[in-house]
Formats: C-alpha cells, sequence, structure tokens
C-alpha cells in the first residue's frame, strides 16, 4: 500500500470558458491509470484552483484552456501557487495552445502542455514521471 | 517512510492550511504513521460533532453539504468537510467531483474541504476518514461534515463514524415498501427528502411518514425528523440546520456524545490490538507461506480451515506471554 502512493491530480477550467469534454476525457484517462483526479469544472478562478490543489494536497495541476487566455491564466495560477507555497507542485494542462506560447510558459516553470490529437497516454505518462521524479517527503 | 516531523506539527498546530493538508494525506496514505499522528492530536479530540451525510448518489448530497457548511460557519463554527466518492475497484482510481457543487466553499476560511477517494472502504467510506475526522478537529474545527459515496441500503460505515446521520433522499426514489426495508433507513438521526421542488415530494413523504411512524415501538433512538429541503432554490435549509444544532445540544447534554465516543476509542482500541497480533503472527517467518500451503492443501482435500487458525492463534499467544528474547530461542 504505502509503497505505490495515489497520485493526486486536480483539473479545472479557469475563465469564462464552457468547452469541458477534453478536460473530462483527460481526468477520466487519469482515472483509469489509477490516480485520483478532483475535477473542479467549469468557470473556476487561479484563486480558486490553487485553494482547492492546497486542501487536496495536490501533486498536479491540470488546467483545461480553449479561450485563448492561456497567457493570462497559466502564468497567474503559476504565481499564486508559488506564492502559497506549493510551488513544489507540477502545473500542466492543455488546450489550443500554439508552440510560442508553450515555450514562453514552459520557460515560467509550466510543465508540459497538451494539445488536440495528442493520446491521452501521453500525458498519463507525463504525470507519472514527473510525480516519480519528483515525490515529496509528505 | 513518510512521518510527522516536528515542523509539520508546528505549522499544523500554527493554523497552516497546507500542513493540515499534508496531515490529511499522511494519514491517508501511510496507516503506519496513524499512531505517531494519534499521539499528538489526542489532547485536541472529543469536542467536535460529527455529522454524517448518506443517501443514494445523484440526490444531492454535495449540494447540500455545501449549504450546510456555509450556514454551520455562519453560526460561528469552523467547518470540517470530508466528502468520498468512490475509487474503481478495478483501476484504483477516482473521480471526484463533490467540489463541482461546492464552489461556494473555496477560499472561505472557516471551512476546510478535503475530498477522499473510497480506496479498499466497501461501506460508503475510505478507511482513513476517521483519522482525516481527527485531523480536522485537531486543526480547530468544531463541526465536521462526513458525505459518504452515494450508497444503497446496507452501507452503514457512517455509523461508527458520526454522531448524527443524516439520510438524504429524493422523491420517486420507490414505494413504501423500500421505505420499509431494514438498514440504512435504521440509521438516521434526520431523514432529509431533498429536490423538494420536483413533483413526488408528498408521496415520497408519505410513505416515509408510514414506514417511520411503524418502527415507534423503539426505545433506543427517537423517530428521525422527516425534512424537506430543496438544496437547488436553498429551500428547508435553516430548518434542518436547527435540527442539526438541537441534536448536537441534546447529544452533548446527555452524556450520549461522550457516550458514542467512548464507543468509538473501545472499537480503536479492539482494532489496534486485532492488528498489533496479526502482525505479530505476519512477522513469523513461514506465516504466508504457512497460510499458502494450508490453502492449498484445504482447497484439494475440502478441509476445515479452522484447525490451522486455532493453531495459529495459539502461536500468537505464545509470542505476546513471553520477552521477545525467549521467544525466539523458544521457537527455534
Amino acid at each position: 500500500m504505502a509503497t505505490d502512493t495515489k497520485i493526486k491530480v486536480v483539473v479545472g477550467k479557469p475563465g469564462l470558458d464552457g468547452h469541458d469534454r477534453g478536460a473530462k476525457v483527460v481526468a477520466r484517462a487519469l482515472v483509469e491509470a489509477g490516480m485520483e483526479v478532483v475535477y473542479l469544472g467549469l468557470r473556476q478562478t487561479p484563486e480558486s484552483i490553487v485553494a482547492a490543489a492546497i486542501e487536496e494536497d495536490a501533486d498536479v495541476i491540470g488546467l483545461s484552456v480553449l479561450s485563448g487566455a492561456h497567457m493570462t491564466h497559466f502564468p497567474k495560477v503559476m504565481e499564486l501557487m508559488k506564492e502559497k507555497g506549493i510551488g513544489d507542485r507540477l502545473l500542466t494542462g492543455g488546450g489550443i495552445i500554439p508552440t510560442k506560447d508553450q515555450e514562453t510558459l514552459t520557460a515560467m516553470g509550466v510543465g508540459k502542455l497538451f494539445g488536440p490529437g495528442d493520446d491521452p497516454s501521453l500525458i498519463v505518462n507525463y504525470i507519472q514521471d514527473w510525480v516519480k521524479e519528483h515525490r515529496r517527503e509528505n | 517512510m513518510p512521518t510527522l516531523t516536528p515542523t509539520l506539527w508546528d505549522e499544523f498546530t500554527n493554523g497552516d492550511r497546507r500542513a493540515c493538508a499534508r496531515l490529511i494525506t499522511l494519514v491517508e496514505n501511510h496507516p503506519d504513521a496513524i499512531p505517531d499522528v494519534h499521539d499528538q492530536l489526542a489532547t485536541r479530540l472529543g469536542k467536535a460533532i460529527r455529522i454524517g451525510i448518506t443517501g443514494p448518489p445523484g440526490v444531492g448530497k454535495s449540494t447540500l453539504n455545501a449549504l450546510l457548511a456555509l450556514g454551520l460557519a455562519d453560526r460561528g463554527h469552523r467547518v470540517g468537510l470530508i466528502a468520498v466518492d468512490p475509487s474503481s475497484p478495478f483501476t484504483g482510481g477516482a473521480f471526484m467531483g463533490d467540489r463541482v457543487r461546492m464552489d461556494r466553499l473555496v477560499g472561505d476560511d472557516r471551512i476546510f474541504m478535503r475530498s477522499l477517494a473510497s480506496r479498499e472502504g466497501t461501506g460508503g467510506l475510505s478507511p482513513a476518514t476517521p483519522y482525516v475526522a481527527d485531523v480536522l478537529e485537531g486543526f480547530g474545527m468544531d463541526r465536521i461534515l462526513i458525505e459518504t459515496v452515494g450508497v444503497g441500503q446496507a452501507e452503514l460505515d457512517v455509523m461508527a463514524c458520526a454522531d448524527i446521520v443524516v439520510l438524504v433522499l429524493q422523491p420517486s426514489t420507490g414505494d413504501s415498501i423500500q421505505s420499509l426495508k431494514a438498514g440504512i433507513i435504521e440509521a438516521a438521526d434526520i431523514i432529509v427528502v431533498n429536490k423538494a421542488d420536483i413533483p413526488g415530494v408528498e408521496l415520497a413523504l408519505q410513505a416515509l411518514r408510514f414506514a417511520l411512524g411503524l418502527g415507534k415501538g423503539r426505545k433506543d433512538r427517537p423517530v428521525p425528523p422527516l425534512m424537506p429541503t430543496s438544496a437547488q432554490q436553498s429551500e428547508g435549509i435553516d430548518k434542518l440546520l436547527d435540527e442539526i444544532e438541537a441534536q448536537a445540544k441534546r447529544l452533548v447534554d446527555s452524556g450520549r456524545h461522550l457516550e458514542m465516543r467512548r464507543a468509538r476509542i473501545a472499537r480503536e482500541i479492539r482494532s489496534g490490538i486485532e492488528r498489533c497480533l496479526w502482525e505479530k503472527y505476519a512477522a513469523r517467518a513461514d506465516a504466508e507461506s504457512g497460510i499458502a500451503h494450508a490453502a492449498e492443501d484445504l482447497a484439494r482435500s475440502g478441509g476445515s480451515p479452522y484447525p490451522f487458525i486455532g493453531d495459529a492463534c495459539a502461536k500468537i499467544n505464545i509470542t505476546l506471554d513471553r520477552k521477545a528474547e525467549t521467544n525466539d530461542s523458544q521457537d527455534r
């Protein structure tokens, strides 16, 4: 039991974008891979996402952004994570995010981002590997 | 092995929500750490009222729970909220959606909400639930709402864990025959018929009233009040809160709260001894292989396992009665 500690992921959609099918499909894929996923749903704020991640002691925050506002949401969530003392967790996500923007976000400390057509197993593997490498003490 | 470090404990006692979350993870993921955590928490426990919220899937438990948490906080309480959702027995994963209904609680410092996957629990809660409730009480919460997974008729874990059990139902979940069956309906201290804004609520109340009326002969618990609510429309919530608080006061005043706590501690001691005995037996070099061999023989020959069990228990006795060194030499 203690040896295969569960990975806990908080999945949410910041902002006013109502397209949640992708987030649900990815959340489901993570569950199929044995992770515990706390699904926050639509219209979240960076504050509500980070507050939930703190209470849930999540290893990973996954954002789904299809509205084009990714350059606002990802940096704001990242900044809040650092401010609230959970900068050691993984911030990842997906949506319609141009490669150039992805590079900028990665340079800020955001993890890998995924887009339409990416196989969900890529996300599963990425998260599993990241957590293995960064496992916190408790 | 992660443990309770002095730093973590300091942060926890200073009211750091991150530390509270980490302590919950610790008891959830590492049962071995529970004794240490409990030793520290012990002096902080005993006052909180634990309120179990149970009922079938989709009746509105989470929505109702969010309103109860806010209402209790408005009445001056600090509220811990545990929401359990089912783990897949096939993949071990869990999709936890309670927060979708609890948006309004986020960022409210009077409330601490945590989702738990049910993991090995099959009675509506996760095995760690009572310990998580302890952590929340130790963090200063004096009302702990414990929401079970959507349950059927007989998942009764919540009884052992909660001082007050609120059973949430909705209209159209069955006729009076359903209300007459044994099980969860008998565990309820309050029965809520939620979604009272949709048709059929009167019929549901009637069926329940009939079934509950028949149970008046039971002396050990009063007939639970029937309360229609509409969590969606925020109706009936104040009355429900009044009832919960009145029952909480009665529990404390009558000494029943203490009695329940005593029973809970006795259970904890019993299961601790069970665990300890098992560990002592399992520590024997031939424990696992012995069981495997016996099982193989019995499966083939069709014999009874009880002689083997009796034998095994006799061996544990020896280990307990003597000091480790002497029993080492004896066993050889």
